[in-house]
């Protein structure tokens, strides 16, 4: 691949305002920006509502198509698109999850999952879409099964975090939840008689662990985590200023029938000087940080690791300071075949960034 | 430490309970505010990693319950501490004293000792006697008392719901049990007025007990009400918030200072024991509790019959499900259903149902929902108006009251479940099935006393309410 060679340049495409408060996340809609459907994603702000937007595909330029409002009292914090493209969840700290269907362009809240004893930080749907997993200020991670006309039932509430849980996140291709927390570590979360029966089944970073795992796991808040295509390596964020670089064995993963242990590869330190919120890990392996500084970093695994045998793994690919007024709270990778980024801020707007080889 | 309670009233701000949850605002009365965000975060970064330096703060049971701030905050240790503590010096003191023992409790220091319950009844009752214990008893008989009531509230319940009449009946179906402290305390605290109308107003076996106790037995043994001191021994801690509400506390007029006009508050039960505490008591006192004489029991409000059987019903977690479905069953569809109930499991082993269909229709339909999760689907169903059973026996635990948080702990090298299924065999293990309503003892208190179910007496007496407890601004604020 040419990124190694770092000619990269970041274009900025678009800025788009219509949000009055900070916005928290975005979700690009998976099926779109392919086969020529026109890419959407959604983005969800402390200004109580979700907005919905679309490249025109005649003008190229992006427009805010639905504002879903007048459902959650609070903050959105976090949506997240059903795998089918076709229902958007979205927390907020009205400690409520709420489920919207597209119908022909119109959203529809068609669920209200109530449950969380305060601010839900998180949803993400596993890869057949047949699970959502919230997790919320109250420490807990619920796993919610959808039913049919859009019900949902609850078939596990995880205890086990200490603190605050910021962000769940399925795995890309197994039914395996992660979650990061406040208390600084990253659970792992398994069916493990296959009755939902969830449970634990790893912490990575846990303080009380043996030496070796102290040293590896972050020692502040755990903010954000993102996988790479195959399912194989995970990279996570913090506020001790680091990203950290996970791994695990496939084929022992396909033999224990989905979980093997997670180990850390390596952290990527000396980058940030603010807390990072945000990371995402491209098709391309290019992993995108958003951080409290208003930056967005890229990097990429070092193929020569500058000629000694155990130099850095990953190095920075570029940096784009002042991508925004303030913190950078979410960078998202678009799917489809561009090499696109949105990212969110505090400072109320979300950006569409290119990430283009320069042409010269 | 806060594991004990059960996993509802976890799910709250238990985790500390030296100092007190960071939503507990009881404790930050008087106390300054040290809640405000480090400038570095965002206003979404909890605020608990500070916790409060002061010193630690007391927080009565009964703060805890009318407070909004989170789930509970009970300072467990000190709450253990002080029951057994204070049990023992009310029997130093010569306080007449009533134990009265939970199933559930017997099950769990049977399986502990290797023998049968019946023999754990016999020795605590040795035990007890021994420290100057007056008379120790049986919730399960107790509790045919409150299944009788139950059963009755149920079929009122179902009629109304039957009459689809103009006005909306303010009371409609589904009934939910009523005999969980945990499931009780957390619909008042977390889901509030539109759940409490579907809760039975029948008492737990506890309170039942200790209404039968302090109004009637205390009498016939001769001892004063206000003078006795009553203590239940049960598989939870939740037990103990449930003893210490006000709606358990009841006045008699006082005949010595007749003139004052203030009457005399009696509290139904003093102080809750758990089964694990109790295993305390016994090492605390170094008796060798196998080797210890087996007692007769006190027949007076215990399920033991003349030959020395005991009985009850069905159902380890109180058989609320399994008692009104046969009575229903029978009474409004004249069907007496033989043999053990078909309980189907649904969704997992904690959420079962059963259903009587008569010419192809489904007319009873109930089930049991056990656990946080199970009850958290109910509780949305209900509240979108999609919950099509009749009856729900809902307890907070997983797996019911066998699996309290004051049961006592597996042994090194056993499983939980193991140990559940342990339980579930020795619960009842010689205990004779039996209805409550042909139980003797509970006859007579009707005879005697309460008249008959659902009478101007019996709902005095053996019912009570529920009261959403309204979220206050500061709790709300400090969720920031
Ligand atoms: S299920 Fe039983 S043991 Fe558990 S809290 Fe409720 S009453 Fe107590």
């Amino acid at each position: 691949m040419e990124l190694e060679d770092g000619r990269f340049e970041l274009r900025e495409i678009q800025k788009l305002e219509g949000h009055t408060d900070r916005v928290w996340s975005l979700a690009w809609n998976p099926v779109t920006g392919v086969a020529g459907i026109p890419y959407v994603f959604a983005s969800c702000s402390g200004d109580k509502t979700v907005r919905i937007w679309e490249q025109s595909p005649s003008t190229a330029s992006w427009e805010c198509k639905a504002v879903l409002e007048d459902t959650h009292t609070r903050t959105v914090r976090s949506c997240a698109w059903s795998p089918s493209g076709k229902l958007l969840a979205t927390g907020s700290f009205d400690a409520t999850t709420a489920i919207w269907e597209n119908v022909g362009g119109d959203y529809e809240c068609v669920s209200t999952l109530e449950g969380h004893e305060n601010e839900v930080k998180s949803v993400s749907w596993n890869a057949s879409g047949t699970l959502l997993a919230t997790c919320a200020r109250d420490k807990t991670v619920w796993i919610w099964e959808g039913e049919q006309g859009n019900e949902f039932d609850c078939v596990a509430v995880l205890q086990g975090h200490t603190q605050d849980v910021k962000m769940v996140q399925w795995h890309p291709t197994m039914d395996i939840l992660f979650s990061c927390s406040y208390d600084n570590t990253i659970k792992v979360w398994a069916d493990e008689g296959g009755d939902d029966d969830w449970a634990c089944v790893q912490t990575l970073g846990e303080p009380n662990n043996c030496a070796g795992f102290l040293v590896s796991g972050h020692s502040s808040t755990v903010w954000a985590l993102s996988f790479n295509h195959s399912g194989d390596k995970m990279v996570t964020c913090s506020d001790d200023l680091t990203l950290k670089i996970w791994g695990v064995d496939t084929i022992s993963a396909q033999s224990a029938n989905g979980y093997a242990p997670w180990r850390h590869l390596c952290t990527i330190s000396g980058y940030h000087d603010r807390t990072i919120f945000s990371v995402h890990w491209s098709r391309e392996d290019i992993i995108a940080s958003g951080a409290a500084d208003d930056a967005i970093r890229f990097f990429v695994e070092n193929k020569d690791k500058d000629g000694l045998v155990d130099g850095p793994l990953y190095k920075l690919l570029m940096k784009e300071e002042k991508a925004h007024d303030m913190d950078v709270n979410s960078v998202q990778w678009s799917p489809g075949e561009k090499r696109l980024l949105a990212s969110a801020s505090d400072d109320g707007t979300i950006k569409i960034w290119e990430l283009a080889p320069v042409s010269c | 430490m806060s594991e004990k309670f059960s996993p509802t009233l976890r799910i709250g701000d238990l985790s500390d309970f030296i100092a007190p949850s960071q939503a507990c605002i009881v404790s930050l009365k008087g106390l300054k505010s040290s809640s405000s965000n480090p400038s570095a975060n965002k206003p979404e970064v909890s605020t608990s990693n500070q916790q409060l330096k002061t010193e630690p703060v007391k927080i009565s049971l009964k703060d805890c319950l009318a407070c909004s701030g989170c789930v509970t905050s009970a300072e467990t240790i000190m709450l253990e501490k002080q029951s057994l503590d204070e049990f023992l010096s009310n029997v130093n003191k010569g306080k007449p004293v009533i134990v009265s023992l939970s199933p559930q409790s017997r099950a769990s220091l049977a399986v502990h000792f290797g023998i049968s319950p019946l023999q754990v009844f016999k020795k605590l009752t040795t035990l007890f006697k021994s420290l100057g214990v007056k008379a120790v008893f049986d919730t399960s008989c107790s509790r045919d008392l409150a299944l009788i009531e139950t059963c009755n509230e149920f079929i009122a319940w179902y009629k109304k719901s039957q009459m689809n009449d103009d006005e909306r009946c303010n009371t409609s179906l589904p009934m939910l049990s009523s005999a969980c402290p945990g499931w009780i305390c957390y619909a008042e605290k977390q889901l509030g007025s539109y759940i409490l109308p579907y809760i039975s107003s029948v008492k737990s076996p506890q309170q039942t007990i200790g209404a039968i106790v302090k109004n009637l037995i205390c009498q016939q043994m001769d001892l004063r009400p206000d003078e006795v001191y009553h203590v239940t021994v049960m598989p939870c801690y939740d037990k103990k918030l449930e003893a210490s509400r006000d709606d358990f506390v009841f006045q008699v007029e006082s005949e010595a200072k007749a003139s004052e006009n203030e009457g005399i508050k009696i509290t139904e039960v003093d102080s809750v024991l758990t089964s694990g505490e109790v295993l305390e008591l016994i090492q605390l006192k170094g008796v060798d509790f196998k080797a210890l004489e087996e007692s007769p029991l006190d027949r007076m409000l215990t399920n033991v019959t003349e030959e020395g059987e005991l009985y009850g019903v069905c159902g380890s977690s109180g058989g609320y499900a399994e008692t009104v479905f046969r009575y229903a069953a029978k009474l409004l569809f004249g069907k007496e259903i033989k043999g053990p109930l078909d309980f189907r499991t649904i969704r997992n082993s904690d959420f079962r149902e059963v259903t009587l269909e008569v010419e192809g229709k489904t007319v009873l339909k109930f089930a049991l929902c056990y656990g946080f999760r199970n009850l958290q689907n109910i509780v949305r169903k209900i509240k979108i108006g999609k919950c099509d059973y009749h009856f729900l026996e809902i307890m907070a635990c997983p797996s019911g009251c066998l699996n309290g948080g004051g049961q006592i702990k597996p042994k090194p090298g056993q499983s939980a479940k193991d140990l559940i299924q342990l339980l579930e065999t020795v619960y009842m293990e010689n205990v004779l099935v039996a209805d409550p309503f042909s139980n003797p003892f509970v006859k007579r208190l009707y005879d005697e006393w309460l008249e008959q179910p659902g009478s101007e007496k019996a709902k005095r007496h053996m019912h009570t309410e529920y009261h959403p407890v309204v979220k206050s601004i500061t709790a709300q604020l400090h969720n920031w």
